[in-house]
């Protein structure tokens, strides 16, 4: 039972919605100040470029590499920050899903990037963790479970321990000084700035931190997926990241959460539909627009629980 | 406004974690019946087969699940081990193609796998299917570097550093070529990679390159860097794109006065090339392993089944297909077992003097195809042999 849960294609699929939950926690946090900034797959390719480009041609150990490319898309998220959040709404959107398709398109020329045929052979984690557990002696294994099954879970785990970090981190932010500034730009800049909060302080630094963990994800998604080029970063890849933002509900942390581990699985079970896959999709996506507008997951669901919940313990 | 106390937010994260366990397990209770062995009586083979089926380059996955089928059926009516196709969708993504590995691999159990259609999606699936010991053979991956992966991987897809070789070779025999201009796609993986090797045959040739102009996926004006060529008047125009791009190329170059030969890449190779570019496109130039009008029994026994079938004629990608189905096959009888991964992939890198509709074929030691190219001009609005 164990063994077959284990399965390597059940674990990958784990990996990938925990990718992409890290993902969705980076939307959020630029949504959490009101700012639709779509450069996320920018960042993303940039963490992802530097970290395979510091692992191939420096030797970086991974869990070097991974952070420094997340710096790295910090870097660039302070150059362009400055004059991007200038702009609002929707010409912010336009602005840096500009930036995502610049980022690409200068991937797609430099020598070092290997241009369109991207970087291939890329260190991966699995094989990684793997070389670790078997210097720890459980190379053949360990309880009838295959040396493969275990890294593939040492590597969720280590995925897994980053998105809780990552939405503690978050939360501890939402009810600090910080998250309180953030709240009320959303709410209303301009009086936001009227009592004095420094409001473009604190968009950029919402900014900095979504791109920090764009480039973060980019990073671990490159060292599982042993091949990067410069198609796996379009402008699919951002309204994809959005989607998870815009289907589980943006106002809290939650809702990127599950609309990314929702929407990661959903093309998985649909296999079994083989042709319709992806026409079923599309209708769920627009039958769940149509129905929650506002995502799976807002303060009046929260609200609505707990009200329910709280009457039934309390009888 | 405290919507979420901290007490909650393990609370939440333990939601989650739960809720996914759950839907993994749900999706876990179909699996246990397939991965039960075949009876040795009735021996059945299931081989897995990942193709780019819906989005940008479904009519390329749609050809080779044609040509795959048409194999399948031939082989089944006669073979001893039954052939089960397990088709999935990779949608062209990276992502999509890791997945769909892991399922053939680990919970279809399948023996083999068939694709990924591109060398990118290649790229990403391959360390995993050669980690878990699986052979797996690409029927359009082209790029270079793709054997490289590992000893599981295999391909029967001509890769461009025969076919564009050989092109180059026969022209300049033919035209006694001197000085020639090189153009490509320069946001196509595919294109760069055909540039490179067009770069290197050049090179290897004697020629001098007198421009080197580069053009992107979906241009649809070349005039500036074609009125540049045409000044410097080269022999011949070397053009690694796809054939919507180098249609337009040919059309463009006819209408500024370039009469000299074009060579291209695979690009060139599509019947479509000729319908865009109109009379264009004569005097074209291209290697291909694939030609559907040889005269040849086995070619001519298929091109007329397939045309039967599906009422038209079989392209590259279908025929590479219907041939790479063929080489399993063999390989499987072969080896005489329809479940062991191992020997599946010994047998199959054993292959030799295979004759399949895309001519005689065997694997090298790198696990790429040995075979021979047919060089193709393009002659009233048709691909006919280039002697």
């Amino acid at each position: 039972m164990l063994n077959s849960l284990l399965n390597p294609y059940y674990l990958q699929i784990g990996m990938f919605v925990l990718i992409n939950a890290i993902l969705g926690i980076s939307i959020y946090l630029t949504l959490a100040t009101g700012q639709l900034s779509l450069g996320n797959a920018g960042f993303m390719s940039i963490g992802a470029y530097s970290s395979a480009l510091l692992t191939i041609k420096l030797g970086l150990p991974v869990y070097l590499a991974i952070p420094t490319g997340g710096m790295a898309s910090v870097l660039i998220a302070l150059i362009i920050g400055f004059p991007a959040l200038r702009l609002n709404g929707l010409y912010l959107a336009i602005a840096t899903l500009g930036f995502g398709e610049v980022v690409r398109v200068i991937f797609l020329n430099l020598k070092i990037t290997n241009g369109a045929l991207g970087i291939s052979g890329i260190p991966s984690l699995n094989v990684l963790t793997g070389n670790v557990l078997s210097a720890l002696g459980l190379g053949d294994g360990f309880g009838g479970l295959s040396l493969q099954q275990i890294s593939n879970c040492a590597v969720l785990l280590i995925l897994f321990v980053i998105l809780v970090l990552l939405l503690f981190f978050t939360r501890r932010l939402g009810f600090s000084r910080v998250g309180r500034a953030f709240a009320a730009i959303k709410a209303d800049e301009t009086a936001a700035q009227a009592m004095g909060i420094n409001t473009t302080y604190f968009k950029i630094l919402a900014f900095i931190l979504g791109a920090f963990i764009a480039g973060v994800a980019g990073g671990l998604s490159a060292h599982l997926t042993f091949y990067i080029g410069p198609k796996d970063f379009d402008y699919h890849r951002t309204v994809e990241i959005f989607i998870f933002a815009v289907f589980g509900g943006s106002n809290l942390v939650w809702g990127p959460i599950l609309g990314a581990l929702l929407l990661t699985l959903l093309p998985e079970f649909l296999r079994a539909a083989s042709d319709y896959r992806m026409m079923i999709y599309g209708a769920i996506l627009v039958a769940m627009m149509a129905f929650r507008p506002l995502g799976l997951i807002s303060e009046e669901t929260v609200r609505f629980w707990r009200t329910k919940l709280g009457r039934r313990s309390s009888k | 406004m405290k919507l979420f106390s901290e007490g909650h937010f393990l609370k939440g994260v333990a939601v989650i974690a739960l809720s996914g366990m759950l839907l993994s397990v749900a999706g876990c209770g179909k699996t246990s019946s397939p991965t039960a062995t075949a009876p040795v009586a009735n021996q059945e083979a299931k081989i897995g087969v990942i193709s780019f089926l819906s989005g940008g380059g479904a009519a390329y996955g749609e050809a080779i699940k044609q040509g795959l089928d048409m194999a399948k059926e031939e082989l089944n009516a006669k073979n001893k081990i039954k052939i089960n196709l397990l088709y999935e969708d990779s949608r062209g993504e990276k992502t999509d193609a890791i997945n769909a590995a892991n399922k053939l691999v680990n919970k279809d159990s399948v023996v083999g796998i068939i694709g990924p259609t591109l060398s990118g999606e290649m790229f990403a699936v391959g360390p995993i299917v050669n980690g878990a010991g699986v052979p797996i053979m690409g029927t359009s991956t082209t790029a270079e570097g793709i054997t490289d992966i590992g000893e599981f991987v295999f391909r029967n897809a001509l890769p461009e550093s025969v076919a564009i070789p050989s092109a180059v070779k026969k022209a300049v025999d033919k035209y006694k070529l001197k000085t020639v201009a090189l153009m490509y796609s320069n946001n196509n993986d595919f294109a760069v990679s055909g540039y490179k090797t067009f770069e290197k045959a050049v090179k290897d040739s004697g020629l001098q390159i007198v421009a080197t102009e580069t053009f992107a996926d979906k241009d649809t004006d070349f005039s500036a860097q074609l009125t540049k060529i045409a000044s410097l008047k080269p022999d011949a125009v070397m053009v690694s794109s796809l054939y919507q791009e180098a249609a337009l190329v040919l059309k463009k170059a006819r209408e500024l006065g370039i009469k000299v030969p074009f060579v291209g890449g695979n690009g060139f190779n599509s019947p479509q090339l000729m319908k865009i570019a109109g009379t264009a496109a004569e005097g074209a130039l291209v290697a291909s392993p694939w030609f559907p009008a040889k005269d040849d029994a086995n070619v001519k026994k298929f091109v007329e089944a397939y045309k039967a079938k599906y009422n038209k004629v079989p392209d590259q990608f279908a025929a590479q297909a219907y041939d790479a189905l063929y080489i399993m096959s063999a390989a499987l009888d072969k080896s005489g077992s329809a479940t062991d991964r191992k020997k599946l992939r010994d047998s199959l890198a054993g292959i030799k003097d295979f004759q399949g509709v895309t001519g005689k074929f065997a694997f090298d030691a790198q696990r790429n195809p040995v075979m021979e190219a047919t060089v193709l001009l393009v002659k009233d609005g048709q691909f006919t042999e280039f002697k």
